[in-house]
């Protein structure tokens, strides 16, 4: 044994060297990991802290730089106010959340019945039905524009609720989730309920649905998340601004000619997005999830 | 009923009408809103309209492609699609692969950066560009005061062509760089460990072991990153239309954008498809080559 060990002082400086490698690395990837944040979040921390100035002090506080290029020197509320109270933001925003609501509602519906019959049941022409319905996912919006434009429009449904969430209330991205889903469940357990004579309804509702709880609360919060990315449709399909929804509404706010919005808008910007981006990041578990089989679809 | 390859054990024979009936609310959506639009638009783009009533006065043939095709707006378009494809890809990719890495060692400070990215993300498109539609304001937007303040004259980020489309492309590779970030960490935690542990103990560098070891076996998670990144890529639309409306002088305007203008700015909706059907095609062509470069990679090495 004795004969084997190293001087000590030679281990010690090897320990020594390795674990301030170690801690210098350490520091300069925390830095680094911190930047990447700043970076990230700034526009969105910039938006909420410039929504407390006034516009007039958006602009001119903004150059030179100084600490109230950033913060608000005379933190107010009034563009909160205006936003409500003058801009009718108000109805905006209750109507994205119909929207929203309205989607992810029928998303949830449409999703699990079919995602189970195609895990579960079997069906003349299942997988073929499943494949087409799933790669209705890679066209794009843009492309079917003007004929769905027509279709929502044929059904008399131009200015409606469910002209907003109608068309993306059916998921090819919620099918496969649920698919997935309803597919680990083992097979002994509805093997058990039928034995005991459960119809495949019931087998659905006591004992698939119950078991792809986590599944479920990914699908509400993805699709909740895509529905308020909605642009270009409301856009298009909403021609009455009673019932446009509130992210097209603010983007009407950059553009009034002699008249700068820069604060109400700076106000728009933070109601719509920090409940969503809090909702994310406290849900990320199910976000990241969900996003990752979006993509191995 | 008797459906060849099919047996049906007859305890559970009732399943041929439920299936089909669970299946039908979302088919039946799926079917009205999507494939119905989409069998439309592929027929409109051969078809031509009376220009005031928009409605389809018979078949034209090629005549609307002929027509785009000619045209110098979509010429534009076109290329210009294909260079939003070419700078998201060339910045958002290697930016996305990057920041895997950086997280992927859980250091102090990764919470912060993957929540900060995981936020941009999931902020609504519209929102996101208008807050960097603030940043970017020639005369009253942070940009410009950050320039100044560095002594450089007021550049204009949304009013010059070329500059325009990169400050498009800045905006998008901050809000979505978190998608293929999040597809490499997942690749990057696929890969055994024990791997890296055999290249060390071989004395492989850290920059050998990446390029031996991290990229090949990141493969399909490249190639899953790339074609979300391209059909992103594609559709873009939101950010023209909020930062640039496809200006100055149509320079930013993708074919996505130039539909819509066509559809709903300039009522001709035969153009309109036949610019739709192109773009669709661009996109099919483009993710064809590269799964095809990529595989027959992967058969090589």
């Amino acid at each position: 044994m004795s004969d084997q060990t190293l001087p000590a002082t030679n281990i010690a400086t090897i320990v020594e060297k390795r674990a301030s490698l170690w801690t210098t690395r350490r520091v300069i990837g925390a830095i680094s990991l911190l930047l990447i944040a700043a970076v990230f979040a700034f526009p969105i921390v910039w938006s909420a802290l410039s929504s407390l100035k006034t516009t007039d002090d958006v602009v001119k506080f903004r150059y030179p730089l100084t600490v109230w290029t950033f913060l608000p020197p005379f933190p107010t509320l009034d563009n909160y106010a205006a936003l409500f109270f003058q801009l009718n933001f108000g109805r905006t925003l209750l109507n994205t959340i119909i929207a929203s609501s309205g989607q992810v509602l029928i998303a949830v519906i449409t999703s699990t019945l079919a995602g189970y019959a195609f895990a579960r049941l079997r069906f003349p022409l299942r997988d073929t039905i499943f494949i087409i319905l799933l790669l209705t996912s890679f066209v794009p919006l843009e492309v079917i524009l003007v004929p769905l434009y027509e279709v929502v429009r044929g059904m008399g449904l131009v200015s409606t609720y469910p002209a907003l969430f109608l068309p993306f209330a059916c998921s090819p991205f919620g099918i496969f989730l649920m698919r997935q889903a309803f597919q680990s469940i083992p097979v002994e357990l509805d093997d058990a309920a039928r034995v005991d004579g459960a119809s495949t309804l019931k087998i659905f509702w006591r004992i698939a649905l119950p078991n792809v709880k986590p599944a479920l609360a990914t699908l509400v919060l993805i699709q909740f998340i895509w529905s308020w990315n909605a642009y270009l449709w409301p856009l298009v399909i909403i021609q009455d601004p009673n019932m446009q929804i509130a992210q097209v509404a603010i983007s009407g706010f950059k553009s009034v000619p002699n008249f700068p919005l820069d604060g109400p808008l700076f106000a728009g910007v933070t109601v719509v997005t920090i409940p969503l981006v809090a909702i994310a990041i406290i849900l990320q578990r199910y976000y990241v999830r969900g996003l990752m089989s979006s993509g191995i679809r | 009923m008797k459906f060849p390859g099919f047996s049906v054990n007859p305890t559970r024979r009732g399943e041929l009408a439920i299936g089909p009936l669970m299946v039908i609310p979302a088919a039946a959506g799926l079917g009205i809103f999507w494939i119905w639009p989409l069998i439309v638009a592929i027929m409109n783009s051969f078809r031509s309209f009376n220009p005031f009533t928009h409605r389809a006065t018979g078949w034209a043939g090629f005549e609307n492609y002929q027509q785009i095709f000619a045209d110098p707006a979509f010429q534009s378009a076109f290329w210009v699609s294909l260079v939003y494809m070419v700078l998201m890809i060339v910045v958002i990719i290697p930016m996305a692969l990057g920041l895997a890495l950086l997280l992927d060692k859980r250091m102090p400070g990764t919470a912060f950066a993957r929540g900060a990215i995981l936020a941009a993300l999931a902020s609504s498109e519209a929102v996101a560009a208008l807050m960097w539609n603030q940043l970017y304001q020639p005369s009253s937007g942070l940009f410009d005061a950050i320039f100044r303040a560095m002594g450089m004259p007021t550049q204009p980020f949304l009013t010059d062509g070329n500059l325009a489309i990169v400050s498009i492309v800045i905006m998008i590779a901050w809000k979505d760089v978190g998608l293929p970030m999040l597809i490499f960490l997942g690749g990057l935690q696929a890969i055994p460990p024990h791997l890296f542990e055999a290249a060390s103990m071989d004395g492989a560098n850290a920059w050998r072991k990446f390029w031996r070891i991290t990229l090949p076996l990141l493969r399909p998670s490249l190639i899953l990153a790339l074609f979300m990144t391209t059909i992103a890529a594609a559709r873009l639309f939101t950010p023209i239309q909020i930062l640039t409306s496809g200006g100055p002088n149509g320079q930013t305007s993708n074919l996505a954008y130039f539909s819509y203008a066509q559809a709903f700015l300039f009522n001709s909706p035969g153009q309109a498809a036949a610019s739709v059907v192109v773009m669709l095609l661009m996109l099919v062509v483009i993710t064809i080559i590269q799964g095809v470069t990529l595989r027959s990679k992967a058969g090589a090495s």
